[in-house]
């Protein structure tokens, strides 16, 4: 059997992508980005709406493959990852989705029950126990044995992070982890992630919005524009940096590098005017 | 399936290349089933909402089914006399053609448009995602158990059919039109024979029937597009795609086991 491609060794990076281009639907994602995720620190990948971010958490988890590029995680190319490999890296990954993607037919307990049930052989009551700590965790012990149509936004997005965070992963996605969170929760779930973070070592990637929140945990801050890395750096000063993209999007300026409006033809003539400005 | 695969732009092309992508996602299909042995009792699970949760409607029509084919029959083999034939005759009509036809497209409303809608739906909330990032294979947690407990459910239904059809015979032959109790079911275990009617007939055709609409309904089920309206038009063609390919294997087998 035929080993997978390691990367050179590099203790400090857990997650090395260079050169990806992905196109969609004619559409470039992606353009030779370049970017290294520092292995147990918090990361925080921010950008204007459908710039790809979602679409790099996918290709670092393997759901997605670059048209050119590569991703290493943990030193392992993903691509070159057999699906049984693939899924050994995955047992190692937690994933937040934006929907929470919690599984209809099983109740909160049995949903954060799922990867251990799957992927281990432990007691009963073990899997018990850690289900109920990574529910008090999220605050929702209570609430183990509520169906997921029963919860709303905010407890689903709770309850898809305790399953996200049951196996102690080494590396955590985020994908939008704030959206719908109250404030007491959402201060909770930052807390949550320091945790984490801090105790256990676990590098983390938070897809987010929110600046003020990424500004209270994260350790390094990238900003994606037009396929590439525009900005990065520390979150306190990165809105200061001085760069027109940093500018406009921490500004939340219409005018500016990243686009605002859809590209569209000439909006007198799309209304019928073109005649009358003559 | 791939998402980059160039699409047909003709009705035959498009047809043609859902028929390859329906023989690939078999062979994913069974190959996946040695992983989805350790899911068993998801099975079991799925094999009570497709098999026992169809019980009712296929109990209903089949008692229905039955008594009008014996009604028809009465009216008809009394011009000639032969009233007494005509309880072996819907037996033969049923177990030959009637009972594994009239099932199969019962169960591809009943439970194949249901499996579609679920698995659309999974894919519309990321649930099939979700699996796939827990490193649990979907196609052997999700689309095996569902299509082997197709499998083993539609024989069974065509069993319990073919016993109501045969009993609402009895019921309008015997009770109401007043056909000799004896006659009936002497002419009938005369003339059926195990082999040519209930093996091939019952067993073997509602066994392939079984297999086509769990098939396609798992399929159309992992290859909608994640949305309301694609999950709506992924069960009609479930439904539809399930009819006509029951009827055209129907003439097949029958022509072969002839």
């Amino acid at each position: 059997m035929t080993q997978p491609v390691r990367s050179p060794p590099d203790d400090a990076t857990l997650v090395r992508i260079r050169g990806l281009t992905t196109v969609l639907n004619g559409k470039t994602i992606f353009d030779a980005l370049d970017l290294d995720i520092p292995r147990g620190r918090i990361t925080s990948i921010m950008g204007p709406s459908g710039t790809g971010k979602t679409t790099l958490l996918k290709h670092i988890t393997g759901q997605m493959h670059a048209d050119e590029g590569s991703i290493h995680v943990d030193g392992r190319n993903v691509a070159e990852l057999s699906r049984e490999e693939l899924y050994k890296l995955r047992e190692g990954v937690g994933y937040l989705f934006q929907n929470s993607a919690l599984l209809t037919d099983f109740d909160v307990f049995e949903n954060v029950a799922f990867p251990l049930r799957q992927h281990t052989k432990l007691p009963e009551a073990l899997i018990r126990n850690l289900v109920l700590m990574k529910l008090q965790a999220v605050g929702l012990r209570g609430a183990a044995r509520l169906m997921p149509n029963e919860l709303s936004g905010g407890m689903a997005r709770r309850v898809a992070l305790a399953r996200a965070i049951v196996f102690d992963p080494q590396l955590i996605l985020y994908d939008e982890p704030f959206v719908g969170l109250d404030p007491v929760a959402l201060n909770q779930v930052l807390k949550l992630i320091l945790t984490l973070n801090q105790t256990l070592g676990i590098t983390s990637v938070l897809v987010s919005h929110e600046l003020a929140a990424v500004q209270q945990i994260a350790d390094h801050v990238v900003l994606l524009a037009k396929g590439k890395v525009v900005a990065q750096g520390d979150p306190k000063t990165i809105a200061d940096d001085g760069s027109p993209w940093t500018r406009q999007f921490f500004g939340g300026e219409a005018d500016g590098p990243i686009p605002f409006r859809y590209p569209a033809g000439d909006y007198a003539t799309e209304l019928g005017f073109a005649g009358a400005t003559k | 399936m791939n998402a980059r695969a160039p699409r047909p732009n003709n009705v035959v092309t498009q047809s043609l290349a859902q028929i390859g992508l329906c023989g690939l996602f078999l062979l994913t299909l069974l190959g996946a089933i040695p992983r989805s042995f350790r899911y068993l009792r998801e099975t079991v699970r799925q094999l009570w909402f497709v098999g026992a949760m169809s019980l009712t409607i296929i109990m209903v029509c089949g008692l229905f089914v039955g008594m009008v084919l014996m009604l028809q029959l009465y009216h008809v083999l009394s011009i000639f006399g032969g009233t007494s034939a005509s309880g072996m005759v819907v037996a033969l009509s049923v177990y030959r053609e009637l009972g594994p036809v009239v099932t199969a497209l019962l169960f591809a409303g009943r439970a194949g448009t249901a499996v579609t809608a679920e698995i659309g739906l999974m894919r519309a909330t990321d649930q099939i995602s979700a699996m796939e990032m827990m490193a649990v294979d979907p196609v052997a947690y999700v689309a095996t158990p569902r299509f082997l407990a197709g499998l083993i459910a539609m024989p069974l239904l065509c069993c319990v059919f073919c016993a109501m059809a045969i009993f609402g015979g009895h019921l309008v032959g015997v009770t109401w039109l007043g056909i000799d109790n004896g006659t009936f079911w002497s002419n009938m275990t005369a003339q059926v024979d195990v082999h040519t009617d209930i093996v091939n007939g019952v067993l073997l055709k509602s066994l392939a029937f079984g297999a086509v609409v769990s098939l396609i309904a798992v399929f159309q089920g992992f290859t909608t597009p994640p949305t309301s309206e694609g999950v709506a038009y992924a069960t009609t063609r479930t439904v539809v795609a399930s009819s006509i390919a029951i009827l055209a294997l129907d003439f097949v087998l029958t022509a072969f086991l002839m």
